[in-house]
């Protein structure tokens, strides 16, 4: 398939370009996807371990346990964007669950790993029914943090109140304040076997090592992959991966319930590290000690939750020594001070520092050691390109219809029954004074908006309910008029995520023919936010082609441009109107007649004329609406 | 019948004290669309002002409360200075990390001044009877009027007061407000003094009633953050008409069942609002304060 791909791009100049992330070969792609440093500190671990005290064995397991909620929660913030204050209460839930499923399982069976299934499990399941809520009823960040908080804060008080006899879960009296003592720890083997017997400190140790080194090598695998390039996307801008055909609710819960599961088995692994769990877990300053891990360690660096974990754990550790008992106080100013001095962390400091002696390690050395390059761009190899069986998609235009749609604001009607018909590949335009309903219309027909009444076809499929990404799915290519593109990713990488988003095509020769007049292909691994307007503008479309739409909406293209650039966007819609049915709303009659177009004119909420543009344009009445006379005049 | 009047009474304490709590986040949230999670550490910060000037001071309780605002006003103002105005422009991350790093600091301060626990004040003006029934008079009648009072005072602050319309267009329309010669940093911080006052009130008159502890704004912050959360966009009345909803239904659920079980009622309601109204309940309204 990579075969294809590479002949594909063989059409256009972009191929050198392309080749780019394939160097540094097999060696860099292994370290990049977490394969090598990972598990050679597994086994220096487990090669150490005989040598170190059983205390200090006993430190490592519970910083690792740590380190793992940590992972979870620099997948979901750090990786997917998303902030929230509830890893802890997910770690909180694993162990509680941990300690009940093993008070009652171990008597009969000897072994606690079902027990750490189950923390699993259920903190995947407590983060389903949360995330659920939150995705799908579209809380935003801030508000998301609050209510992660406020659940974490209401199950400690829960917790915290359940001392009485009648909460028993089985075996398992939940304890209240005083928490739940006396667990088994961890006892892996088959349930009933002979010979299952709970880990000694050594071995716990050992299991720690491998849980964490796994889990660690499994998130940095998943995230360096397509998995990966979605939750940047993500983060970047929700709004331009729905209109890729993203469903983001869905993959934010799936990173989520992920983080749950993670977090849930950090949650086992601390109850069995400790032998009991209280709703201490659920606390404000263990849930602040989360994030400060993760800010500590450098958000985004998977890596840094460990790091974060232990220089923090170590320092709290020291000044505990020095003033009794002030943790919070310390934890407190530790946090400040990053937010304000480092909001990096220090893994980014320490990556820099690894660079330096990267320029003085020989080429090859630094190569195999993971150091060469940064990795977000040798990430976006075009390897995972989708490839058809003649590798490039022809063009397709497509039909697209609304027909008598009405969208009410309140009392306030706006659309008053407008129907439309749009197909072939040709461009159509839509215009109208300001307050005629340009934009309401645009967002009924991308989906934005539902419309109250009415229903719109696409390519013969009743869209009319359909949220955005499915319409995308279908084969809508939207341009919206700010650029909606994800300013902190590369060019290949904003690509690559419009090219994954499209299921049934492949890169359309189409796209490859703007991508080259355009030149964007030789500026492939720039920041797209250290482009120019122009060029933010062209990568758009660019992205909507990828998707090798049948229908392009375009609103406003030509807002903000200078004269030039608008001659350049109008012989660009000309060239996606070769295949594509193209549809234009815009108020500039300039652009609108250099399109040569057949028009559509919105009055009022209705189609008040439908024509050529010379036709509109010395039309008595139109030019009464344009200036307002006739309007005045009704009143 | 009087049964039903004591539950009544009850609610309306409950919904009373929550609107109090909810309203100084829901100022500083709404209008610098900044999270204080230090929020409770400042109701703290109240009660333990009141709690000190009536036991060492001498000072009369009703004085007290009027003095606990001014308290947690000032040290708001240095929060303001020292912590929030270096981020203006970063994400809104780091305001919500940065006030939760302070309301560590704060805590930990009121463990080492004042212990875990603190004995408590009397609570004034005595019990009056409903039937069989008994019922603080504090609870039931002050605290009620107090949060009338606020809201009208809130209210009055936002429509007639040149603050409070320069405040609003600035939450609105940050960089206009500016190009219109608003002095932002003046304006927010006095929204945040404002904010942190209502704070330190709200903890000054709930002292004479709850067990003040340096615990007692963590066990207020996660309710009020749910009020804020599903008040929606129009903070001063969105707050109310949710403080309205989720105290009702916690305090009805905890005297049916437990109080267990009417925190758990007010998180679930809350929860469902939220997954209805994505908005809050005030998002469709056209007013926004």
């Amino acid at each position: 398939m990579n075969n294809d791909v590479a002949k594909a791009y063989k059409v256009s100049s972009v191929a050198p370009t392309l080749q780019l992330g394939v160097r540094g070969a097999w060696m860099a792609r292994l370290s990049r996807r977490g394969l090598i440093w990972a598990p050679l500190l597994m086994v220096l671990a487990i090669a150490a371990a005989p040598q170190l005290s059983a205390a200090v064995q006993l430190k490592w397991v519970l910083w690792l346990s740590f380190g793992i909620v940590a992972l979870s929660l620099d997948l979901v913030w750090g990786k997917a964007g998303i902030f929230s204050f509830g890893q802890n209460a997910l770690f909180g839930i694993g162990a509680y669950a941990y300690a009940v499923t093993a008070l009652n399982v171990f008597p009969i069976t000897q072994e606690t790993g079902s027990a750490l299934i189950v923390a699993a499990v259920t903190a995947a399941l407590v983060a389903a029914l949360l995330g659920y809520a939150m995705f799908y009823g579209r809380v935003g960040d801030v508000y998301l943090a609050i209510v992660t908080l406020a659940v974490t804060l209401v199950l400690y008080t829960i917790m915290s109140s359940t001392a009485g006899p009648e909460y028993q879960i089985g075996e398992a009296q939940l304890g209240g304040f005083n928490g739940m003592p006396s667990l088994p720890s961890i006892s892996l083997g088959w349930p009933g076997a002979e010979g299952n017997a709970e880990f000694g400190t050594g071995a716990l140790f050992n299991f720690a090592v491998c849980l964490a080194g796994l889990l660690y090598v499994g998130v940095r695998f998943l995230v360096s992959g397509r998995f990966g390039a979605i939750l940047a996307g993500l983060r970047e801008n929700e709004t331009r991966m729905e209109l890729l055909g993203y469903d983001t609710r869905l993959y934010k819960l799936i990173a989520f319930v992920l983080g749950g599961a993670i977090a849930g088995l950090g949650g086992g692994l601390f109850a069995a590290w400790g032998t009991f769990v209280n709703p201490s877990l659920f606390g404000l300053s263990q849930a602040a000690l989360v994030v400060i891990w993760v800010m500590v360690g450098g958000r985004g660096t998977l890596g840094g939750a460990f790091l974060g974990v232990v220089l923090v754990q170590w320092m709290s550790d020291e000044a505990n020594n020095i003033l009794n008992g002030q943790t919070p106080l310390i934890l407190g100013a530790v946090l400040i001070l990053v937010v304000l001095v480092f909001p990096g962390g220090l893994a980014p400091v320490l990556q820099k520092l690894a660079r330096l002696a990267q320029s003085v390690l020989p080429r090859s050395l630094a190569v195999s050691l993971g150091f060469a390059g940064d990795p977000r761009t040798s990430q976006m190899v075009l390897s995972g390109l989708p490839a058809g069986a003649s590798g490039l998609a022809a063009g397709r235009a497509g039909h697209f219809t609304v027909h008598e749609i009405a969208k009410n604001f309140g009392g306030l009607s706006v659309l008053r029954g407008v129907t439309l018909d749009f197909d072939g590949p040709r461009i159509h335009a839509v215009i109208g004074a300001n307050g005629a309903g340009k934009s309401t219309l645009f967002g009924v027909l991308t989906g934005r908006l539902a419309a109250s009444a009415g229903h719109v076809e696409l390519d013969g499929a009743d869209v009319t309910r359909q949220p955005p990404f499915r319409r995308a799915r279908l084969g809508l290519g939207i341009k919206l008029q700010v650029p909606s593109i994800f300013m902190g990713l590369t060019v290949r990488e904003n690509l690559e995520l419009a090219i994954h988003a499209s299921r049934v095509s492949t890169p359309s020769e189409h796209m490859l023919r703007v991508l080259d007049a355009t030149r964007l292909n030789t500026r492939m691994d720039t920041i797209v936010s250290t482009l120019s307007h122009g060029e933010h503008q062209w990568l758009e479309i660019i992205m909507v082609l990828a998707q090798n739409p049948s229908v392009i909406l375009l609103d406003e293209p030509a807002a903000g441009m200078t004269q030039d650039e608008r001659n350049q966007t109008v012989q660009l819609v000309h060239e996606l109107a070769k295949d594509h049915t193209v549809v234009v709303v815009e108020h500039d009659m300039a652009f609108i007649r250099a399109l040569e177009a057949p028009v559509a004119m919105l009055h009022l909420g209705k189609v008040f004329r439908v024509g050529s543009f010379d036709e509109i344009s010395s039309d008595p009445e139109v030019i009464d609406v344009y200036l307002g006379r006739h309007h005045a005049a009704r009143r | 019948m009087d049964n039903l009047i004591v539950v009544a009474l009850s609610v309306l304490t409950s919904v009373a004290i929550l609107i109090l709590i909810s309203l100084g986040l829901a100022v500083i949230f709404g209008l610098m669309r900044i999270v204080n999670m230090a929020h409770g550490e400042f109701v703290m910060i109240g009660a333990f002002t009141v709690i000190t000037l009536v036991r060492h001071g001498g000072v009369p309780i009703w004085v007290a409360i009027a003095l606990a605002p001014v308290v947690s006003a000032l040290l708001g103002m240095v929060v303001e200075v020292l912590l929030i105005r270096p981020l203006y422009e970063r994400r809104l991350v780091d305001t919500l990390l940065v006030t939760f790093g302070l309301s560590l600091i704060l805590f930990q301060l009121a463990v080492d001044i004042f212990g875990t626990t603190s004995p408590g004040i009397e609570t004034p003006l005595g019990a009056m009877r409903v039937g069989s029934y008994s019922v603080s008079v504090y609870s039931a009648i002050v605290l009620p009027i107090a949060a009338l009072a606020v809201m009208a005072g809130l209210y009055t602050i936002f429509t007639r007061t040149k603050y409070g319309l320069l405040a609003r267009a600035t939450a609105q329309n940050p960089h206009m407000a500016s190009a219109l010669g608003v002095y932002a940093r003046r304006v927010n911080l006095i929204t945040f003094a404002l904010g942190c006052a209502l704070a330190g009130l709200s903890g000054g008159l709930v002292a004479p009633i709850v067990a003040v502890s340096p615990s007692l704004g963590q066990s207020y912050v996660a309710q009020a953050f749910m009020t804020v959360v599903t008040g929606g966009p129009a903070f001063m009345m969105g707050t109310v008409a949710a403080s309205m909803l989720l105290g009702s239904v916690a305090n009805i659920v905890s005297q049916v069942l437990t109080t267990l079980w009417g925190i758990t009622a007010l998180l679930i309601t809350a929860m469902v609002l939220i997954r209805l109204l994505p908005q809050g309940l005030s998002g469709s309204w056209r007013r926004r304060f």
